[in-house]
């Protein structure tokens, strides 16, 4: 049989077919993107038996408490020969992308800095292993460490971390808003009726174009630092009950704290709707945001602003006070073997120390983990602040120990809470159907 | 072995060998990945633990799931909006970029170089020009009655057609090329006759510029359609999909479930549905110009 390979015959059926297959050649090429590539087995650390140990640490500290931190490694470098720490900083978004992939590949990281919101996603993918051993051993003098830094990183009933820092959440006000609305600039508000009273003169539309060119708050809805969430908890509510086990966002409560929180946003326009974290900085360094409740890492950029702010503890709700706390804290991946955990343990206890404490808390402005050396911190006057022990005792970790915290916050609470911000529905209407998604998340 | 058949391999061979660097990368980067991707899809996976074995499970879970209806329906309005109006501008410029004028060819770069300039760059130059406070754009919007409070970008209303806008900007300049060439490729005399005979600027726009642009057509609304199909760069940057999933296409999707919900599987799933979608649609849309092809 003789074959036709080597001709073509234009118009004839051979070449029909080929363009054919040359876009389904195309449009699968063009699908690249979503083809996912992955195996290799889980890795070890580059834990180096002979000499010197060598451990690489990942974190997202990127902005001015980068150095701080760093300066902390160079000090533990310097005090010892077996352990050496090598610091990869990158942005935390890239850093939660990269730690599965590099882990899953053979070049993970030997210590690995998360959230205390983020961690348990990843303790319950097996990124991590328990580290309980570190907190029974009596020379880590783990006593001294605020219980709010030490707990968060508790799932399931063991630890998986070890405190980085522990930041609680204040409230910025720009003195010289209050003053041109009036208002005394040494009366930041203390509850939130106070805060709504005060609405009208801080909120500015000058040309009354219905757009505000000044607004009282700076509140994130998205990509930030969770905003609306401790109010739940100030009005008796919450997203999740204490234990984590069952949704908490159609009680009585958080239904009160919503309703108030959305009218005044939405309605009294108290802050734009739609920021994100950034934009939120962003409004309050440019001084069109009379407030913003926001960590210690803000501090730098508000003064380089040149913003006369004061800093007070955040308004009361109706029924408490709590403040949120985020913890970031450093875990070893599950791969590491007992001689890179022992080198990371020698890290944890010198970073933990009231000399690695000092050092970090006077650089980065972050209050230390330890609550005994609050009178040492002489050079810095917000480790103070941010640390005072009734904010520090009153503060919370928001879904500490929730696996799903992270697909409760960034795809139940946020998007149905800036559905109710634009009016696309009533928060008693949304709120409680977003409470059968979260026990749905709970349940899985 | 057959003598003929003999004959042809030797030319065959001397075609593979210089096929294979290009079959290499294909199939290193594109089939290995895909067939990998069409497996894990019938699993579980999260990259730290073996993948375990669900058969279809995320078939049948894709089909009740609303977040992938949602960016289902994204995908296909922003497809469908995009596509034809990236074709008709692109054909529209590159008919007035085709004449003389004093510069054309700043005007040509300057459309084509969003094609090629990073998406970085892009990202950064709409983040100000679409910026509530200082952006030129917002305060243009805002002279024409669009007062979006805290910008474009987030307000539902809004989000869609912002992003939809800078997909087209984005990618017209390419296709314009396109269609510039396949214009600098009809002969004059054609239209010489045409105007001859009596026909009017539009009359020889449709019955002989167009039908001989057929197969420029065919490859800019082929590809055009599948780039919109997999948008994601600028709705990833812009938006992130927001506000409330209202811009989060397919791939955006397959990018959350993996990525950040650490469900390989499931979004290999997805992908693996995009893929059928779009190639159903791509031989679709092969045989409908197929038929309408103009030879000369």
């Amino acid at each position: 049989m003789r074959s036709n390979h080597s001709t073509t015959s234009p118009g004839g059926p051979r070449r029909r077919w080929l363009p054919v297959g040359g876009v389904a050649f195309i449009a699968a090429s063009a699908l690249l993107l979503g083809g996912c590539a992955g195996g290799g087995a889980p890795s070890g650390g580059s834990g180096d038996s002979g000499g010197k140990v060598t451990l690489s640490f990942w974190n997202g500290f990127t902005g001015p408490d980068g150095p701080a931190l760093q300066k902390v490694v160079d000090d533990f470098n310097a005090s010892q020969d077996g352990v050496e720490v090598q610091t990869n900083i990158m942005p935390w978004d890239t850093l939660y992308q990269k730690v599965l992939t590099a882990a899953a590949g053979k070049d993970g990281p030997d210590i690995v800095a998360m959230s205390a919101s983020r961690l348990p996603q990843y303790i319950d993918e097996g990124l991590y292993q328990p580290l309980d051993d570190y907190y029974t051993n009596a020379d880590n003098d783990s006593e001294a460490l605020a219980s709010a830094a030490v707990n968060a990183s508790i799932f399931d009933g063991k630890n998986y971390g070890v405190p980085v820092n522990l930041a609680t959440m204040l409230m910025y006000y720009n003195k010289d808003l209050f003053t041109a609305a009036g208002l005394d600039p040494e009366k930041p508000p203390t509850s939130w009726d106070e805060f709504a009273a005060m609405v009208p003169k801080l909120t500015v539309d000058e040309n009354g174009d219905g757009k505000p060119e000044q607004y009282a708050i700076a509140l994130g809805d998205h990509e930030t630092v969770p905003m609306y969430q401790p109010f739940l908890w100030n009005a008796g509510g919450g997203v999740v009950s204490e234990d984590g086990k069952t949704s908490e966002l159609g009680s009585a409560g958080s239904l009160k704290a919503l309703n108030f929180w959305v009218d005044l946003v939405k309605n009294k326009k108290a802050s734009p709707v739609g920021l994100s974290g950034a934009d939120a900085d962003k409004l309050f360094t440019t001084g069109k945001a009379a407030i913003e409740i926001v960590g210690p890492w803000a501090t730098t950029g508000f003064k380089d602003a040149g913003i006369n702010f004061g800093l007070a503890r955040q308004f009361a709700g109706p029924s408490a006070q709590t403040t949120l706390a985020d913890v970031v804290s450093m875990s070893i991946p599950a791969s590491a073997d007992d001689s890179t955990k022992q080198a990371a343990y020698t890290f944890f206890k010198y970073w933990n120390s009231k000399d690695g404490q000092k050092t970090w808390a006077e650089g980065s402005g972050f209050p230390p983990t330890r609550s005994d050396i609050a009178s040492d911190i002489t050079t810095n006057p917000y480790p103070a602040v941010f640390g005072a022990p009734d904010i520090v005792d009153d503060s919370q970790v928001l879904l500490a120990g929730v696996a799903a915290g992270g697909t409760i916050t960034t795809t139940i609470f946020e998007p149905t809470l800036q559905k109710a911000l634009n009016g696309e529905g009533t928060v008693d209407e949304l709120f409680p159907a977003a409470s059968d998604q979260v026990q749905a998340e709970l349940d899985k | 072995m057959h003598p003929a058949k003999k004959r042809v391999s030797r030319k065959a061979i001397t075609a593979w060998l210089f096929l294979a660097p290009s079959l290499l990368v294909l199939g290193g980067f594109t089939l290995y990945p895909m067939i990998q991707a069409a497996y894990l899809s019938l699993t579980d996976y999260n990259l730290i633990r073996a993948a375990k074995w669900v058969g279809l499970d995320n078939y049948a879970e894709l089909f009740g799931d609303d977040a992938f209806w949602n960016a289902f329906g994204n995908t296909v309005l922003y497809a469908a909006v995009v596509t034809p109006a990236t074709i008709v501008l692109a054909l529209a410029l590159a008919l007035f970029l085709d004449r003389q004028f004093v510069g054309r060819a700043f005007v040509r770069t300057a459309i084509f170089l969003p094609f090629i300039v990073s998406l970085g760059i892009i990202a950064i130059a709409w983040a100000f020009l679409l910026d509530p406070n200082i952006g030129l754009v917002s305060y243009w919007l805002s002279q024409i009655g669009i007062v979006a409070e805290q910008g474009v970008l987030s307000d539902p209303r809004w989000a869609m057609p912002a992003v939809m806008f800078v997909g087209v900007w984005k990618n017209v300049g390419f296709y314009m090329v396109i269609y510039l060439a396949g214009l600098q490729s009809i002969p004059e005399e054609l239209r010489e006759a045409a105007r001859l005979d009596g026909a009017n600027a539009w009359q020889r726009f449709r019955n002989v510029t167009l039908p001989l642009l057929s197969n420029q057509t065919m490859l800019v609304s082929v590809m055009a359609l599948i780039a919109s199909l997999q948008a994601f760069d600028q709705i990833y940057v812009m938006t992130h999909g927001g506000p409330f999933f209202r811009t989060e296409t397919l791939v955006m999707l397959i990018y959350r479930e993996g990525f950040q919900e650490l469900r390989f599987g499931y979004g290999a799933a997805i992908s693996w549905v995009l893929l059928l979608f779009v190639l159903i649609l791509s031989i679709t849309q092969y045989g409908f110009f197929q038929r309408r092809q103009v030879k000369y």
